[in-house]
This record gives C-alpha cells, structure tokens and sequence, in this order.
C-alpha cells in the first residue's frame, strides 16, 4: 500500500515538473507597456472623479447642514402669535359637550365578614 | 533583488521612468509565475498587466527595500487567485475531462516523447488544470508556488505572512486532496 502511494507521490511529482516545463515563459507584448499605462491612467481619472464626487457630496452635506441650522435658529414670525401650548390645545379641544367613553368606576363593597 | 531601492523610491515620488524600470525588471518573471499558475497563455499578459497596476497604486506604503520582492509575489498571488476565482465562476475546468488526459500524465510521468509537442504541452497543463480543481483557489496557489516555483518555506512564510507550521498543515493537506483525485482518476481510467 505504501509503495502504491509513493509510486503515485512520484508520479504527482513528475506531473508537476512536466506541467512546469509545459508553461513556458511567455514573452510580453510590443503592447505591454502602452495597454498598462492606459489601464493605470483609466484607474487614475475613475479615482479622481469618484473624489470629486466625494468632496462634492461632503460639501453639500455641510452646506445643508449650516442652512438647516441656521433657519431652525431664527425665530418665526407664526410662532410669537401662536402661543398656545399643548395642555392649552387640548383642553380646547375636550370641550365639557364632549362625552366620556369610559363610565366611572363603581365600586361595591361587600362585607367579607359574612 | 532586480532593481535598487533608489529606483522603488523615486517611483513612489511619482516618476513614470522609474516604475517603469521596474516593470521591465520584473515582468518577464511575473509573466512566468502567472503562466504557472493560472495556465492559460491568452490570459497571462492580462494579469500580469493587473499585478503592476496594483504595484503602482499601493507602491507609496512599501517602506523597506527588503519586503519588496514578497510583498510583488504577494501581489501577483492575489491577481491569480482573483482571476481562478472568476474562472471558476465559468466553470471551465470540468473534472469529468481527468479521465481522457489520464493517458497523458502516464506519457509525462514517464518522460516519453509525444509527437506533437505543444498538444502534448496543451495537455499537460489541462490534467494539471483539472487535478486542481479538487482544492481551493487559495491552496492551489500555494501548492503551486511550493511544487511548481519551487518556493521555500522560508520565502513562503513572507509571502503569506503565517508560520511555518500553519503553512506545511496547509501544503500536506492540499497535496493529499490533490493525490486523492489523482488516485481516483487514475482508477477510474483503468475500469473504463
């Protein structure tokens, strides 16, 4: 069984060596160089967009942040005639007309006692 | 080292003579590992060209001349590892092919003369091709740069920034899996 195994160890190693020799170096291409640079500038002018992009998005983001800030400080012209408050609202609106849905509680008391 | 780190420095500063110095120092040894490794002549230029692409973009967070040369294997291990991954997603290398090129291992382990010397090339790769179809794209790099580029452990180990012992568990365990499908292609070459 072992020698089996060797045998076929070897013949794993022989394969590889052959595969080696099969896959010769290739020589690069007249075109090399030139289709590398291009792929290396296209990836330069991609980053660059997707920074201006970036900057652009961030630049806008504080821009809308400093004018919602800015509108939420400044006082509304509405807001000094409107004075009511929440409490006041809602007793305005339970007028004494308007009927109760839950009837009062009673309570019997019986006389544990018996 | 192929090139000083005078060079790698000035092409960090940005200069294209420099990293292109580089480049043709480097290229033809790239060009060979990815042959081995991937196998497939029409696809090699197209890697290796993705290896200095990567080289030039991450070519500023090299800082010491020594880790250049693992750290440009680690690259083109990468680029490698990416395409066999989209091979695989194409389903390209079928299994069910070992049988037929069964025929060739036995010539090529006997060393034996095949008339037609780049068929019998092409075939060679394509058993090769398929035997490592039966580990990850990970370990098939790995045994690949062990077997085939005859990488050391040692250089391994920089490569890939684990121990050793992590690496000859990992390499034991790939190259039984791989004898494993060897094994059973050569039975099923002998039944049929």
């Amino acid at each position: 069984m072992n020698s089996m195994r060797g045998n076929v160890d070897e013949r794993l190693d022989a394969l590889l060596r052959a595969y080696r020799d099969a896959c010769p170096t290739p020589e690069p291409s007249a075109n090399f160089m030139p289709n590398l640079w291009q792929r290396i500038e296209s990836r330069q002018s991609f980053t660059f967009s997707f920074q201006r992009m970036a900057n652009a998005f961030v630049t806008a983001a504080v821009a809308l942040s400093i004018a919602l800030g800015v509108y939420m400080s400044i006082p509304h012209a509405n807001s000094a005639s409107y004075s009511q408050s929440y409490l006041e609202a809602l007793a305005d609106a339970n007028t004494l007309d308007t009927p109760d849905y839950v009837s009062p509680v009673r309570l019997e008391l019986s006389d544990s006692g018996r | 080292m192929l090139v000083d780190f005078e060079l790698i420095k000035r092409a960090q500063k940005g200069d294209s003579a420099a990293f292109n110095e580089i480049v043709l120092a480097y290229r033809k040894r790239i060009l060979g590992t990815i042959s081995r490794l991937i196998a497939r002549p029409e696809d090699v230029e197209d890697v290796a060209q993705e290896v200095f692409l990567r080289l030039y973009f991450s070519l500023d967070q090299l800082r010491t001349a020594e880790v250049f040369e693992p750290w440009l294997h680690r690259l083109t291990v990468n680029a490698a590892y990416d395409y066999l991954r989209k091979q695989r997603r194409r389903q390209e290398f079928r299994m069910s092919d070992l049988s037929e090129q069964q025929v060739m291992l036995a010539d090529a382990a006997a060393g034996g003369k095949v008339e037609h010397e780049e068929q019998y090339r092409k075939k060679i790769r394509e058993s090769v091709q398929s035997l490592l179809g039966a580990v990850s794209e990970a370990d098939r790099i790995l045994l690949m740069l062990k077997e085939v580029e005859g990488l050391s452990l040692k250089e391994l180990e920089k490569i890939y920034k684990v121990n050793e012992n992590a690496l000859k568990v990992r390499l034991f365990r790939a190259r039984q899996r791989v004898l494993k499908a060897y094994g059973s292609a050569e039975a099923r070459e002998e039944t049929g």
